[in-house]
């Protein structure tokens, strides 16, 4: 049947290729899956330019360091640095370019210069889970909450509820994400003394073993506490107020009315007519904030010793070790990406209007 | 003054209310009123408070002291009034800040009503651009660039910021001049040939007023959550007393765990909180008085 | 016919919370409708019949408020006359549909952006206890039929893949899913182009035959009024101010207001009569005047009628008006020598 309505709607005989592949490019899974491609290439170059391009970018840098600190000539100092980043740079630039892009595809972020010649990607591998999973659990409590207060405060709009949310949300959405962890280590650690925060570093105690064990699963959730609490406090406010000013446009809405008028029960008008509309537009901010909520993680990480990947990038910021910032820098945009067009796609799913030509 | 210019539709020119229209103002948006006052408060205290306040001094009789009389915020492990230097400590954040408000602004509108006007590729490409810039996480990218790059002055810190903040108020410029471009006074504009410059300048931002003064406080305040983000991890070497700074040292110097001394790094926090408060108040209200209807949710 | 009457307003008045004041949008309006019958409210806007309409559904903005009057109900499982105000919660939402389905004025916005036809469809049914999806699909499928569209198309289809005509009759269709005593079409094809509103004006004209719905609603067109209604209620300022047959109303208005409605139009059967517009606009609804509240605006104005409101009193059969000098209005057209309409 969706067939005779496309068919119906184009006036079109039969798809020719060009119709197809034009169709094609225009569903919204297309463009989103091009448009994250097209940010992972410019990310990729751009950095490509700094790291090698720029003068004094850290490739020049490292080989002048080890030259004046090892008394090695240019040559041998641009050999270990090739090692070091997997990238020969005696070659033409454009060779370079594409060896790196080349590295990148089967997964070679070069060696770190500080811990003894681990593969980039190994230490990825270990520190970036945590600080996915961190964020991600944060983000995904604080818009599920903020969308259920966001609601009720449209509901109760003017009561003593709203009001006192309102200037809390307003408030805490004013202090930057990253100094939450100092207020909430005084409340917590020092003032209330409700958790051993000086004690609690790391993703989890270090005495247990790694595995599918309540202990272990009990103590994972314990030590994200703290970032995960940051997380959720940093955004809950903002998610709030947007939704209470979307539930209140949406309310206003013919539709919901005429949803009373054929007599539905409250609560199916509640999720499905004013929810599901009035957290629509949440769902674009949603692609959006990922990106400033990971920036914040990796310094909440550091405040925390939370041993993600932001402890990682200061350590490696410390010690110079390029290889190792470029790797990580690399991995946390990309990962944004995806995140970007994984809330995306879900609005794609939740707003049929955006689903453009889709047609199965 | 008589001009030979054909005469346009008049435009709603941006003009401020009258003093009693202030008052009123006021008294119908009381958060507006305390915003201006916070902000106020601030830049007087950036840059007439140094003047007052004596400059923070090393007093090793005195480390580590909680609040009293004397030292109302108390003292840092060095000894040094915490109240005094968070004085000091106002005017290079709040200098760095109008900083980047300003380059904002100026980049943002720049780019925006030329995207709208010219469209075409110039539009395409400033609004890639744009998307990519926010996609980025951009504490991530400015902690990596700060490792390479040297930050050290105000301008070199403002030009830094405005790399990132520069699109979201693009983005409002250009819808903005692309729904104003409709409207008649521009369109006879156009139709008199009187070149694009002058429509932009003297035709659509006189209308848009308002909602640059927002963006501009806006632009302040992720100025300041990112310089204060890059200060705070020690990635700006500034030798100048600044909040970021008094956090840096006091994470470095475990401040926060000992109750006593948990000014030193909590006012600093509270005094961006607010600062940051103040702006964001004032901006919201300024939208309230300015464009009733965007918030009425009509 | 039965000489009950399927709804049966009485003294109702609604008043809405302004920062002035209280605005008196609906003031001691009382009439029948019967069963089969279809009842035209015509007037300006603004003049109360949506406020009205929404009333009789109790889907009052929350600044609204029913400030006195009876909504009397008699037709399906209620075998005695019961009061639509008085309901409970649960009791209303019962009404709502089963008994009474209120099509609102903007088909536009009336779906759910976000849900299937179907979905809506479906939703509406399961919430009156009908949890039989297959027979509901058949019964939403033969209605969408009856309102002429592609049935499995539409029932398929998200709202904004269907055209405003189509929203329209989707909505109708719908109106009709759970077989109501009564129907109330706000401002129905207001929003749509002529040949549109002429399928919908057929459709109606023919479901109401087949279904015996009693139809209420509410127009400034009255083209379509007098092509589709029994009755004509002409409502003013908050009032009733002429209620009658169709053909009473339209060939000899016996209220001034409503004398200059029909003259404001194009005769629709071709005649050329003066078209005049009405001078002035409403009047003031927070502080209404004491006379008749069209004296200000009225041609036929004498110094009675700015201290006397005339009483709502039978002039002729079946005929009501609100005015002192109603026998003094001229006649508009000669009666034909027709049949009144037929409720069957």
């Amino acid at each position: 049947m969706d067939a005779s309505l496309s068919t119906a709607s184009s006036d079109a005989s039969a798809p020719t290729l060009r119709s197809r592949l034009a169709r094609f490019f225009k569903s919204y899974l297309v463009r989103s899956l091009l448009q994250a491609l097209f940010t992972v290439w410019l990310v990729l170059t751009v950095t490509f330019v700094l790291i090698r391009l720029m003068p004094g970018n850290p490739v020049e840098v490292f080989v002048d360091r080890l030259v004046s600190d090892q008394g090695i000539t240019r040559e041998e100092a641009l050999a270990q640095a090739a090692a070091m980043f997997s990238v020969d740079f005696n070659a033409p630039i454009h060779e370079q370019y594409l060896q790196y892009l080349g590295n990148l595809v089967r997964g070679d972020l070069g060696v770190s210069i500080s811990s003894t010649n681990t593969p980039v990607i190994e230490i990825i591998a270990r520190f970036l889970p945590w600080t996915l999973f961190s964020v991600g659990l944060g983000l995904l409590i604080s818009f599920i909450l903020g969308l259920l207060i966001g609601m009720l405060m449209a509901y109760w709009r003017n009561s003593i509820f709203d009001v006192a949310v309102s200037t809390l949300a307003s408030f805490l959405s004013s202090i930057p994400n990253y100094l939450l962890p100092i207020i909430l280590i005084y409340l917590i650690g020092v003032q209330w003394k409700l958790l051993p925060v000086a004690r609690m570093r790391g993703t989890y105690d270090p005495r247990l073993t790694p595995g599918f064990s309540i202990e272990f699963i009990a103590s994972v959730l314990l030590y994200a506490m703290l970032p995960v609490l940051t997380y959720v406090l940093s955004q809950v406010g903002h998610w709030a107020l947007s939704m209470k000013n979307s539930t209140l446009s949406v309310m206003g809405e013919e539709y919901v009315n005429a949803a009373h008028a054929r007599g539905l029960p409250q609560r199916r008008i509640l999720v499905a007519y004013v929810g599901r509309n009035a957290s629509l537009p949440l769902f674009t901010q949603l692609a959006l904030s990922v990106g400033a909520v990971v920036g914040g993680a990796i310094i909440i990480e550091l405040f925390f010793l939370y041993q993600g990947i932001g402890v990682r990038l200061f350590e490696a910021i410390g010690a110079r070790d390029y290889p190792l910032m470029q790797g990580i820098f690399l991995m946390i945009t990309l990962s944004t990406v995806l995140a970007n067009l994984l809330a995306d796609l879900l609005y794609s799913q939740l707003d049929p209007r955006v689903r453009l030509g889709t047609g199965k | 003054m008589t001009t030979a210019t054909p005469s346009l539709p008049q435009a709603r020119r941006f003009t401020l209310p009258r003093l009693g229209g202030i008052w009123s103002a006021i008294r119908r948006h009381p958060s507006g009123a305390i915003g201006l006052f916070g902000v106020t408060f601030f830049l007087l205290m950036a840059f007439v408070g140094p003047l007052i306040i004596p400059e923070p001094k090393v007093n090793v009789s005195a480390r580590s002291q909680p609040p009293s009389a004397a030292f109302i915020l108390g003292t840092d492990n060095q000894g040094k009034d915490i109240a005094s230097q968070i004085v000091h400590g106002a005017r290079p954040v709040i200098t760095v800040a109008l900083l980047t408000g300003i380059l904002t602004t100026i980049v943002a509108i720049t780019l925006g009503a030329l995207a709208a006007f010219l469209g075409g590729l110039f539009d395409r490409v400033v609004n890639s651009a744009a998307n990519f810039v926010l996609t980025i996480p951009y504490l991530v990218a400015m902690t990596v660039l700060a490792s390479f790059i040297r930050l050290n002055s105000p301008i070199t810190q403002a030009l830094i910021l405005t790399l990132w903040s520069w699109p979201v108020l693009m983005r409002t410029v250009r819808a903005q001049v692309l729904s104003l471009r409709e409207r008649e006074y521009v369109e006879a504009a156009v139709a008199l040939n009187l070149g694009t410059p002058h429509i932009i300048f003297r035709e659509i931002l006189p209308n848009m007023a308002s909602y640059i003064a927002i963006s501009m406080i806006l632009a302040m305040t992720s100025a300041i959550y990112a310089q204060i983000a890059l200060i705070t991890l020690g990635l700006v070497p500034l030798s100048d007393l600044n909040w970021g700074k008094m956090i840096f040292s006091a994470r470095t110097t475990g401040a926060i765990y000992i109750a006593d001394t948990v000014w030193f790094i909590l006012a600093p926090v509270l005094a961006i909180a607010l600062f940051q408060w103040s702006l964001v108040t004032l901006a919201r209200s300024i939208e309230d008085v300015f464009n009733p209807r965007l918030r009425s949710g009509a | 016919m039965t000489h009950q009457p399927v709804l049966s307003i009485q003294n109702l008045h609604v008043e809405y919370t302004a920062r002035r004041g209280k605005v008196k949008a609906v003031r001691d309006v009382s009439f029948d409708v019967f069963p089969g019958e279809t009842v035209a409210v015509i007037g300006e806007s603004g003049c109360g019949k949506t406020t009205l309409a929404l009333a009789l559904v109790r889907l009052l903005a929350r600044s609204a408020k029913i400030t006195g009057g009876k909504v009397l109900f008699q037709g399906g499982k209620y075998s005695a006359p019961i009061d639509v105000l008085r309901l409970n919660r649960r009791q209303l939402r019962a009404f709502r549909w089963r008994n009474c389905a209120m099509v609102f004025q903007s088909a536009l916005n009336a779906l759910n952006p976000v849900l299937k036809v179907s979905a809506q469809v479906q939703d509406t049914a399961r919430a009156h206890g009908e949890h039989d999806a297959k027979q509901i699909e058949e019964r939403a499928l033969w209605l969408f039929q009856q309102v002429r569209l592609d049935p499995r198309r539409v029932y398929d289809a998200y709202p904004h893949e269907l055209s405003g005509g189509m929203r329209q009759r989707v909505l109708l269709a719908l109106g009709l899913l759970l077989d109501p005593q009564v129907v109330i079409l706000d401002e129905p094809t207001t929003a749509l182009d002529v040949l549109t509103q002429r399928t919908i004006i057929e459709v109606l004209k023919r479901l109401r035959e087949e279904m015996g719905f009693a139809l209420i609603f509410i127009s400034h067109d009255l083209s379509m009024a007098a092509e589709l209604a029994h009755r004509i209620v002409t409502m003013y300022a908050g009032n009733i101010v002429e209620i009658g047959q169709v053909n009473e109303v339209f060939y000899q208005p016996k209220h001034p207001y409503t004398l200059g409605l029909m003259r404001a139009v194009p005769n629709l059967s071709g005649q050329r009569t003066d078209l005049i517009s009405i001078h002035g606009s409403p009047p003031d609804l927070i502080d209404p005047p004491h006379g008749c509240a069209f004296a200000p605006r009225c041609a036929y104005v004498q110094p009675i009628c700015h201290q006397q409101a005339p009483p709502l009193e039978m002039r002729a059969t079946d005929h009501a008006s609100a005015c002192h000098f109603w026998d003094q209005l001229p006649i508009l057209r000669e009666m034909p020598a027709l049949q009144p309409k037929a409720i069957d």
